[in-house]
């Protein structure tokens, strides 16, 4: 098995466009969950999430969901030093749920009250599988392309997809992420399940009411260490060993013990060949509902002992950006490992008392670290876990 | 920039974005027809018009207003650069 480098990263999130606006946001603790303007949210309970602040470049006919991830994909490849006849033969997976569901939703929305709309992006990159289209075009990538969808789950999956395709041998070089464009039916679909907390999420706050939605895209670029080292490539951090499993529990409640999320954090310490001891720093799924933050708390506890690890929750900050979630988070933890500082849980006023973690409440710290690992866990228990080692 | 510049930006966009043979590509003039269907056009289809909208868009930094119908003006390579010379900034 060949070894597995991070060599460029690329991030479009509500603390702005790129890799450096997106490290500067969680440093310094800032939240940036605001008033909703992408959809109307009149007569909702919850009204805020985590919009991307500005406008992203492209043509308008493109999706908002397919801009991001122009944005994130092309900063990924530009960081990562790779001339346009490396690229060619690289994988491209993307993690994906809503496509282009927001602009669908505007042409349902209008013709459905009789005004005259053209329906052409909406048709056209209504499907998940439609980043991938448009990425694969722009940017001229021709290897292996998937499309993973696990829900919350899926940039992390994408991201452990493409590993393994490095892994084994398919290919040297991937460009591995995830992305979301707020969309109606999930604002809506989160706050009819009672989901959304009407303020900032909390995550691990003892009083936590639930999440905050978020927007974004996060690509990475792996590569083979050999090969990243051969051409000279700056080399962020090593993807030491993934885990994936599922709960087969629960549409949309996690597995009450934490079996699944342990079972998915141990398989990645052993891919790495790591003891839990090694791991000085957890990236949590950290939603801020009530149910996952505790049984994430049960899971990490089950996994190394109370209090071994630092946990913090990206999602304080950003709210939670779907499939762009898990690649965005794997990039805080490659940040993470690089700056030497551990990004704070923004908004945590009162510990949960049942959560045995220093959950680095609203300051950033700083401390070496070499280990760290990303969780995510996606809706039906889709889990997957992410292992980081510092370079 | 002039209609004549626009169409030789229009002819890398060919090649590029909708993969045309290179030489089929030089070998189009002003006269040159876009859409299928059209005797001596290079045979555009609704989705090449889609891409080759998104690539205008892109490269000249413009906004083509679906609501008004652009079809005239995708008619031929010397409407399509009028009218894209038209909406560049200083015209």
């Amino acid at each position: 098995m060949r070894r597995v480098v991070v060599t460029g990263l690329g991030a479009v999130s509500p603390h702005g466009i790129g890799v450096k606006a997106f490290w500067s946001g969680l440093a310094t603790g800032a939240c940036a969950i605001r008033e909703l303007s992408v959809i109307d949210t009149e007569g909702f309970r919850c009204r805020i999430g985590g919009e991307i602040p500005e406008p992203v470049a492209g043509s308008m006919r493109r999706t908002r969901a397919d801009r991001f991830a122009l944005a994130a994909a092309e900063e990924a490849l530009t960081d990562a030093g790779l001339a346009p006849d490396e690229r060619e033969e690289m994988a491209l997976i993307v993690g994906a749920v809503g496509g282009g569901m927001l602009e669908a939703e505007e042409w349902y929305w209008a013709t459905s009250r009789g005004r005259n709309t053209r329906p052409v992006p909406a048709v056209r990159s209504v499907l998940p599988c439609a980043h991938a289209d448009a990425l694969a075009a722009r940017l001229r990538v021709r290897g292996p392309r998937h499309t993973v969808v696990t829900a919350c789950s899926s940039g992390a999956v994408a991201v452990a997809e493409a590993a393994a395709l490095i892994a084994e041998g398919v290919v040297d070089v991937a460009l591995a992420g995830g992305v979301d464009a707020i969309t109606r039916i999930c604002f809506m679909g989160f706050n009819a399940l009672k989901l959304l907390d009407p303020a900032a999420c909390r995550p691990f706050d003892r009083d936590r009411r639930g999440m905050s939605i978020g927007e974004g895209a996060g690509f990475l670029v792996l590569e083979d260490a050999a090969a990243a080292r051969a051409r000279g490539a700056r080399t962020y951090a090593e993807l030491g060993g993934y885990g994936m499993t599922t709960d087969a529990y629960h549409i949309t409640a996690p597995e009450p013990e934490g079996d699944g999320m342990a079972r998915a954090i141990r398989a990645a310490l052993r891919a790495a060949r790591e003891s839990p001891a090694a791991v000085q720093y957890v990236n949590a799924h950290g939603t801020g509902t009530p149910q996952n933050d505790r049984v994430e708390a049960r899971a990490l506890e089950r996994v190394f002992g109370a209090g071994a690890a630092l946990v913090s929750s990206t999602k304080s900050m950003i709210g939670h950006t779907m499939a762009a979630a898990g690649s965005l988070e794997a990039i805080a933890t490659v940040l993470a490992l690089g700056h030497g500082m551990v990004p704070p849980t923004a908004n945590i006023e009162t510990p949960d008392p049942d959560v045995h973690f220093d959950c680095v409440a609203r300051t950033a710290r700083e401390i070496a670290l070499d280990c760290a690992i990303s969780n995510s866990f996606g809706f039906g228990g889709q889990n997957v876990t992410l292992l980081f080692r510092r370079r | 920039m002039e209609p004549k510049e626009v169409l030789d930006e229009l002819k890398t966009i060919l090649v590029a974005r909708l993969k045309f043979d290179p030489r089929r590509a030089a070998e189009t003039t002003e006269a040159t027809a876009l859409p299928k269907g059209v005797e001596g056009s290079i045979g555009l289809d609704s989705l090449d018009f889609i891409e080759l909208s998104i690539a205008i868009e892109e490269r000249f930094g413009i906004t083509m207003d679906e609501s008004e119908d652009l079809a005239p003006h995708f008619a031929s390579f010397a409407t399509l650069s009028r009218f894209i010379a038209g909406k560049l900034p200083g015209a």
